[in-house]
């Protein structure tokens, strides 16, 4: 299992690297016109925040690494066991593949599909759990285009 | 500005649209479902009905939030005591003593004894709302572009330091949600800033879909982890027995210093109803003259919580409505409702919107009230809604959560980025990071970055003019003593023992 210490230096690292890339990015920051001269300019704030993030991140990753932070031992684990986990993150490929459904075939067909996909995802089998949420999303379905005339396409 | 009487009218009048009526009813009724469906707390409920108050008017749309901010608060005790899993953070203290007592097969008393308490709570923490929100509205005109700065550093900065466990992880989340208002046109001077190409990006990342996602479907992800937990309880036990008058004027004590206790503490920001509510159960335990007892099923240490937590509310509002600084993070959702309504929180909103202050101060009031008649009927339904299966929860919140960002401007680019949020706040929360301080940093950082840009072209660049005010200075001041306070008093007492 993936623990706390590994996984939370991994995403200082990445925080730190990607803090550098915008606050490069920052330094394109061009205003036009009469406005370009007054006040402060633009990448200044932008610049402040990463350069906080850096410093934060730092902190986060050596406290990490002497393990002077809760959850630095070897048992504190991101998940429990590896249902948990495969749980969480099939629910989450579901939710990102329903949005390039939507966007690719329609809101009907994303709809049908996200509730029973979902519930498989999970591992559910019980038929009346089903039954319910495809229910759910047909009375959400009505709420917002019924009620609220919203064209959901 | 109007009248105080014609805006008090005029509130009343709005107040009494049947519109409003009917969404003050329903936005109880969302509250107490989603506060009684563990795991889904205010500032989910909020989130995921904001995009409906796109297609109403401020008052009834305010009307409903409040009305779902109380009642999901008052709802978390229900599961809290019938199950012993709190629906919400703030019903966390109840736990101890609420479910022993259901437990003990009193659970009709231990249910009596919350809502009272939550009743009460809410209802003392509103009249100090009214008193206390237009005085310091009175005094906050005075702020300038230091001040604004002193106020959202001090707001960010509380909220970071109650949030987690550590402060530099809190820190790096104020700091990322600061970060991510940068994104889009400069408002100073149009610079295009982090907008890739894309003219979604040039108003930056839109509140709404942001905190929907922060919130409602990073908790889908979590709670997609635990689709097979069971819950088994006593549903014989989920009958409301109201406490007597003798029981009450016995308890008078800890109502009224737990809804003052709570009601402090929800004004300062950050601090939110969780920490109202344990402290008000430790200074009950504290002045108790059987403390031993507590943790063992007594009347107290359900009541003590309940009437703190409900009370943070009304003191929430304060800071959120006269500064336009989030006392919680339920409540910075609230002010992202206000923004969307075009409606700018602050001292101008006391000003230019005195019927909207006033419909706020009656509609809370009457929320409290109508909160014990639909309490009494929701705790009949309780057990149908604890018995949801969360497998359920799942997918209904997370089409819930599509179709409503979508609605609010029929953008695919809104979905995007509620999904983007999520999958942010599900990393940062399975790693061990709050995401309030995320979204409190998110929803300041306009406020901040204008009024620090302003204060260093005022100062000509220099960072010692910050401290030349007395009220930033104040302010200052105020933050230092709240961040050092505890180290301060630990470090005396250890070196006294």
């Amino acid at each position: 299992m993936l623990t706390q210490r590994v996984s939370n230096i991994l995403f200082a690292i990445l925080i730190i690297v990607a803090s550098i890339w915008f606050a490069i990015e920052a330094q394109g920051f061009k205003a036009a016109g009469l406005l370009a001269s007054s006040g402060l300019p633009s990448k200044f704030f932008p610049q402040l925040t990463l350069g906080f993030m850096v410093v934060c991140a730092v902190i986060v990753a050596v406290l990490y690494s002497l393990k002077k932070i809760d959850g630095s031992d070897k048992s504190d684990t991101v998940y429990k066991n590896a249902a948990e986990a495969r749980q969480g993150l099939a629910v989450l490929a579901v939710a990102v593949a329903s949005y390039f459904t939507w966007s690719t075939f329609g809101f009907v067909t994303m709809a049908v599909l996200m509730g029973p996909v979902c519930l498989a995802a999970m591992g559910i089998r019980s038929i009346k759990i089903y039954i319910t949420v495809i229910l759910l999303t047909a009375f959400i379905y009505a709420i917002f285009t019924q009620l609220l005339n919203i064209r959901l396409v | 500005m109007l009248a105080n009487t014609d805006a008090l009218l005029l509130a009343v009048t709005q107040l009494s649209q049947p519109i409003t009526l009917l969404l003050l009813v329903v936005g109880i009724v969302i509250g107490l479902i989603i506060g009684i469906l563990p795991g889904l707390g205010p500032p989910i409920a909020i989130a995921l009905a904001l995009p409906f108050t796109f297609y109403l008017e401020p008052v009834p749309s305010i009307i409903l939030l409040l009305g779902i901010y109380s009642a999901a608060i008052y709802g978390g005790s229900i599961s809290a005591i019938a199950v012993g899993i709190p629906g919400t953070g703030a019903a966390i203290a109840t736990v101890q003593d609420g479910h022993k007592m259901f437990s003990a097969g009193r659970g009709g008393e231990a249910l009596g004894f919350s809502l009272t308490g939550s009743i009460f709570g809410g209802l003392v923490s509103v009249v100090c709302l009214a008193f206390i929100a237009p005085l310091l509205a009175e005094f906050a005109v005075r702020f300038g572009p230091r001040e604004n700065l002193a106020i959202s550093v001090f707001g960010l900065m509380v909220v970071v330091r109650v949030a987690g466990q550590s402060l530099s992880k809190g820190l790096l989340m104020g700091a990322l949600g600061l970060f991510l208002t940068t994104w889009g046109l400069d408002e100073l001077n149009g610079t295009e800033r982090y907008t890739f190409g894309s003219y979604h990006l040039y108003e930056g990342l839109p509140l709404v879909p942001f905190l929907v996602g922060l919130f409602a479907m990073s908790e889908v992800f979590i709670s997609a982890e635990r689709a097979h937990h069971k819950i088994n309880f006593n549903q014989s036990s989920l009958k409301v027995q109201l406490p007597g008058w003798r029981t009450l004027v016995k308890l008078k004590d800890v109502l009224i210093r737990s809804s003052l206790i709570g009601t402090v503490i929800g004004i300062i920001p950050g601090e939110g109803a969780a920490v109202g509510a344990f402290f008000a159960y430790s200074e009950a335990k504290r002045r108790s003259k059987n403390p031993e007892t507590f943790g063992t099923g007594v009347a107290e240490g359900i009541v003590a919580p309940e009437t703190a937590n409900n009370a943070t509310v009304g003191g929430a509002l304060v800071p959120t409505l006269t500064l336009g600084v989030p006392g919680s993070p339920a409540a910075a959702v609230l002010l992202g409702a206000l923004i969307i309504q075009g409606l700018s929180p602050g001292t101008q909103l006391f000003v230019e919107h005195p019927d909207l202050m006033y419909a706020i101060f009656i509609g809370l009031f009457a929320i409290n009230i109508l909160m014990i008649f639909i309490g009494l009927l929701a705790i009949r339904f309780a057990a149908r809604l604890i018995m949801v299966p969360t497998a359920v929860i799942v997918p209904t919140v997370m089409l819930l959560s599509f179709v409503g960002v979508y609605s609010v401007s029929n953008s695919f680019f809104n979905v995007g980025v509620m999904l983007g949020a999520g999958i942010l706040g599900y990393v940062v929360r399975k790693l061990g990071y709050s995401i309030a301080p995320l979204s409190i940093g998110f929803v300041l950082g306009p406020i901040l970055e204008n009024s620090l840009r302003q204060s260093l072209t005022l100062a000509d660049g220099s960072v010692q003019e910050f401290f030349n005010t007395p009220i930033g200075l104040s302010i200052y001041a105020a933050l230092a003593l709240t961040i050092l306070w505890g180290p301060v008093v630990g470090r005396f007492k250890k070196d006294k023992s």
